[in-house]
């Protein structure tokens, strides 16, 4: 009993700190409706930028006019409390610059749209974080801690810090300031207003606006107080950790329907207690054999209360819509690929031009390029090219299935998963476990690892029979984080995977690669023009329809998840045969965000569209990069991506759902008539959501 | 055999304090076109959402009645009921936004189709054959309420009047015995709805189906339906041969009430 209460403080403590991201998440989401994937990198970005402050900070202008050559050169060093307006006052601005550049356009954007954007914006803040700060875990030893590590109380065996005490009673402060501010502010009065009704508040008089403006700036410097006490608590941190741990924020904030104050508070400090009194019996059992149970537990505990919702946690909470409980009319909102997609592109732009190039020749040119790319991948090794460029070719076949993961999943079933990551993770471990335990000979371990990816994708998929846009993004995140925790630790150094010695040349391994990719696509291609692809698309357009037409949903969705799984594991198990042995930073919930961002942008409908991301954002950076630093992941490709999401889906205010017609009303020059229909389709689908 | 095809009896349905269905009790004869009318919130859609599925009643049952045996529909999913016969159109046209009508016609197949996922990737074993009998089943549907020349449009891009005949469309696909129509005029001009009944009354005798259809246009009711259910407040008011509904006074009073006032 002692040593359960001597693990309490710890937990006490962490909830906190998921009780205020999932706060602060919810302070967001009720006043502008956007959940904010991006909270954790805005906490860890706001984290590093107050330690640098605190460590000292080189801070350079130079001028070089003409006449004038001037310069400043200063080492900024403030102390703790020092620092902290200061990282407050950038946390601010982080926030009023998020929401003036960024999420504005976005204001009425559906919330597909949304979570791509913010998911954009969270890629962005942290490889920045890394950027700016060096590649360096943040150590933020005893003199630096946001209160001395000094024990303060001690009853009965159970002690507490100061730093442990402080955090708590920060977090209480702010909860209490919270209740007030909504209470007694008329701020606060219309927050609420907007919470409940955006268009009815605006018609009564509140700006909208301006209420979204207070919830990205005070939601953003909640998000850096919580970024520097989960910094100090854990001592050493680098940003991808404080992401990862910021999903359990969501959860908690989830599992209060993104709406409730008191529950989101509750479960973020259940979250946290669950996790840490684990840890600490798992830790005392066997830490390694356990390793991520704890993890696992709380993931298990969070998907059954959003699958089940319980009455007695949900009573007197009103189910949003946008939550993702309650499907939206239909997938319109899923067409992203259209304006990225090169071929659809193609094809508005040929309604425009008249038809400058007939319909056959088209045909006959999509052809020749095609079989230019298959002649060039066919002959690429042969090439008089360096050695390094090897290995990038093998990666960029594996990219290439990772993308096409995520084109099955999102572009054609429409449901929004990033747990490709885990799969490649998956796929590895079932060759690992295939070719060391089983002694399979090649090809075998690749079938292990495939067939061990079927039951885990069912795993995966079951919540989405129940759960939907912002609920399965969430579930799939922490799917991703427990793979993260529980298997890739167990991937070790020493854990060698042997290539067979007729595979030993990275060109011989290239050819195998090409193989598999080829009859992946194959299978993808076919499947999408049979009767499963076809009831994916109805599946990802109307649920409803498509059950009226006996099309089953559980049956179908399952499959989806599971050749994206299967594609995803395929992946995996060639970069285990690649690396020879798996490293973690490619099956982690960075990686899965990532890729997901780089196939939105080639094209997520589309089959090509991983064609593209996988040589704009795998070869080319990766080749550029040379022989050395070709094997770790580069964080440009990351940011590059994120901004061209954000750009592009800002030049559409209205959104995704409309941007097809966006264009063809900029481009083509079409009938009235047309327009009308489109209006009217339009306004029967807004009928549909309201019904 | 029974007359009956479908045997509504005592459905009671409540949203929390709302009495929506209030033990509605009908017969619906086998072949006959039997139109349902009422006032807005009368719970017409929400009867429909039971006999196809998306909406369970609290108690009461819903009989079906194929040529080879009864169903008990209640607890079945909708898209089993497909597979009983049983079609429905929503009141909002609604297909499959982004999706080529050809496309939709050939989805909306799904059930008639026995290949299975392995088979139709590697297109072997009846599998071409299978995929050449729906593509050719879906263009004559299109080619007989006219669509042909749209064939490769996106849905999202037809009108809301070519997204009914679209639907009408994948009915003579599909064939159902039963078919439910929520409004068929709703949201199309008025023109295009006094050709919407002979087309209905063809598509009936085309299909040899029984049809179950809301509607609040009522010259095409009228000529439509051979039978009406008139509803109000969760209740059947009254039922029976088209014209005699017409003239009931308690219909009269609750429908069109401003007119029986005067």
């Amino acid at each position: 009993m002692t040593e359960f209460l001597a693990t309490l403080p710890g937990g006490l403590v962490t909830g906190a700190v998921y009780a205020l991201l999932a706060m602060g998440l919810v302070f967001i989401y009720k006043a502008t409706r956007v959940p904010n994937f991006a909270y954790g990198a805005l906490a860890a970005l706001v984290a590093f930028f107050h330690y640098s402050l605190v460590n000292g900070r080189h801070v350079g202008i130079h001028l070089n006019l003409l006449f004038i050559h001037t310069g400043f050169d200063a080492t900024v060093r403030l102390p703790f409390w020092g620092a902290m307006p200061v990282s407050l006052a950038f946390a601010a601005v982080m926030g009023y610059l998020i929401e003036r550049f960024v999420m504005r356009p976005f204001a009425r954007a559906p919330m597909v749209t949304n979570i791509i954007v913010t998911l954009a914006l969270s890629a962005l803040f942290s490889a920045l974080a890394q950027q700016w700060f060096g590649g360096n875990d943040l150590i933020v030893p005893n003199e630096q801690a946001i209160f001395p590590r000094t024990s303060a109380l001690s009853i009965g065996g159970v002690k507490m810090s100061w730093e442990q005490l402080g955090v708590i009673g920060l977090v209480l402060a702010f909860a209490a300031g919270l209740y007030l501010f909504f209470r007694f502010t008329e701020t606060g009065l219309a927050l609420r207003a907007v919470a409940t009704d955006r268009d009815v508040a605006s018609l009564q008089g509140v700006s909208v606006r301006r209420v979204s403006q207070v919830a990205w700036i005070a939601g953003s410097m909640a998000a850096g107080i919580a970024g520097i006490m989960l910094a100090s608590l854990i001592v050493s941190s680098n940003p991808s950790l404080l992401v990862l741990l910021s999903i359990w924020g969501f959860a908690g904030a989830i599992v209060g329907g993104m709406t409730s104050f008191p529950i989101s508070v509750g479960s973020g400090f259940t979250i946290g207690i669950v996790v840490e009194v684990a840890r600490h019996y798992v830790s005392r059992a066997d830490a390694t054999k356990f390793v991520g149970l704890p993890e696992t537990v709380a993931l298990g505990a969070v998907i059954a209360i959003l699958a089940f919702r319980p009455p007695w946690i949900f009573k007197g909470i009103r189910e949003e819509q946008d939550s993702g409980v309650v499907s939206r009319a239909s997938g319109v909102d899923l067409r992203i690929g259209r304006w990225i997609d090169p071929v659809e592109a193609y094809r508005l732009m040929r309604g425009a031009m008249g038809q400058v190039i007939p319909a056959r020749a088209w045909s006959v040119i999509k052809r020749i390029l095609l079989w230019l790319l298959v002649a060039v991948a066919l002959t690429f090794p042969l090439f008089p090219l360096p050695e390094f460029w090897t290995f990038p070719l093998n990666l960029t076949l594996i990219f290439l299935l990772v993308g096409l993961s995520f084109v099955v999943v999102i572009g054609w079933l429409g449901q929004i998963s990033v747990a490709t990551g885990a799969f490649v993770a998956i796929g590895g471990a079932g060759a690992y476990i295939g070719a060391n335990f089983l002694h399979l000979p090649f090809p075998l371990p690749i079938v292990t690892g495939i067939l061990l990816s079927i039951p885990v994708s069912v795993l995966i998929g079951l919540p989405a029979l129940r759960l939907r846009g912002l609920h399965l993004v969430i579930t799939t995140l922490l799917y991703g984080l427990v793979v993260e925790r529980a298997l890739l630790p167990r991937f070790t150094a020493a854990s060698v995977f042997h290539r067979p010695t007729f595979l030993s040349s990275d060109r011989v391994l290239y050819y195998v690669f090409l193989v598999c990719t080829a009859l992946a696509f194959a299978f993808a291609w076919r499947l999408n023009k049979t009767r499963m692809g076809r009831a994916f698309r109805a599946i990802r357009d109307s649920e409803t329809v498509a059950s009226a037409y006996g099309i089953q949903p559980v049956r179908t969705k399952l499959t989806g998840f599971a050749v994206s799984g299967a594609i995803g594991a395929l992946g995996g198990t060639m970069l285990i045969y690649q690396l020879g042995s798996f490293q973690a930073q490619y099956g982690t919930v960075g990686f899965s965000i990532g890729w997901m961002l780089n196939t939105v942008v080639g094209g997520i409908t589309s089959i090509f569209g991983p064609v593209i991301s996988a040589i704009v954002f795998g070869l080319l950076p990766a080749v550029s990069q040379g022989a050395v630093q070709a094997a770790h992941i580069s964080f440009w490709p990351q940011v590059v991506a994120a901004v061209i999401i954000i750009v592009l889906m800002a030049i559409n205010p209205e959104g995704l759902a409309s941007f097809g017609r966006f264009l063809r009303t900029r481009v083509s020059a079409h009938d009235v008539e047309d327009e009308e229909d489109l209006e009217a389709i339009e306004a029967a689908a807004k009928e549909l959501v309201n019904v | 055999m029974s007359d009956t095809i479908l045997s509504i009896k005592e459905v009671k349905l409540a949203f929390g304090g709302v009495q929506a269905l209030d033990g509605v009790t009908f017969d619906v004869p086998r072949g006959e076109i039997v139109g349902l009318i009422g006032p807005n919130g009368a719970g017409k859609t929400t009867l429909f959402d039971c006999i196809s599925g998306y909406q369970r009643p609290d108690s009461g049952s819903i009989t079906y009645f194929e040529n080879s045996g009864t169903v008990e529909l209640i607890g079945l999913p909708p898209h089993e009921r497909v597979t009983h016969g049983i079609g429905r159109l929503f009141q909002q046209a609604r297909m499959f936004p982004s999706v080529s009508i050809r496309d939709v016609l050939r989805t909306v197949q799904h059930r008639r189709m026995k290949v299975g996922l392995f088979r139709s990737v590697l297109g072997i074993a009846g599998a071409s054959a299978e995929e050449r009998d729906v593509t050719q089943r879906a263009d004559e549907a299109l080619e007989l309420v006219g669509l042909s020349a749209h064939a490769d449009k996106p849905a999202m891009e037809l009108s809301t009047g070519m997204l009914r005949l679209c639907e009408l469309a994948a009915i003579v696909a599909v064939r159902p015995r039963l078919l439910l129509l929520d409004e068929p005029s709703s949201g199309i001009a008025q023109k295009e709805t006094e050709a919407l009944l002979p087309l209905l009354k063809r598509l009936r005798d085309h299909l040899d189906a029984t049809v179950l259809v809301i509607e609040h246009d009522m010259p095409l009711v009228m000529g439509l339906a051979d039978r009406i259910v008139a509803m109000a407040q969760g209740k059947v008011l009254t039922e029976g041969p088209s014209a005699k509904v017409q003239s009931h006074p308690d219909v009269l009073a609750s429908y069109l009430g401003t007119r029986a006032a005067k």
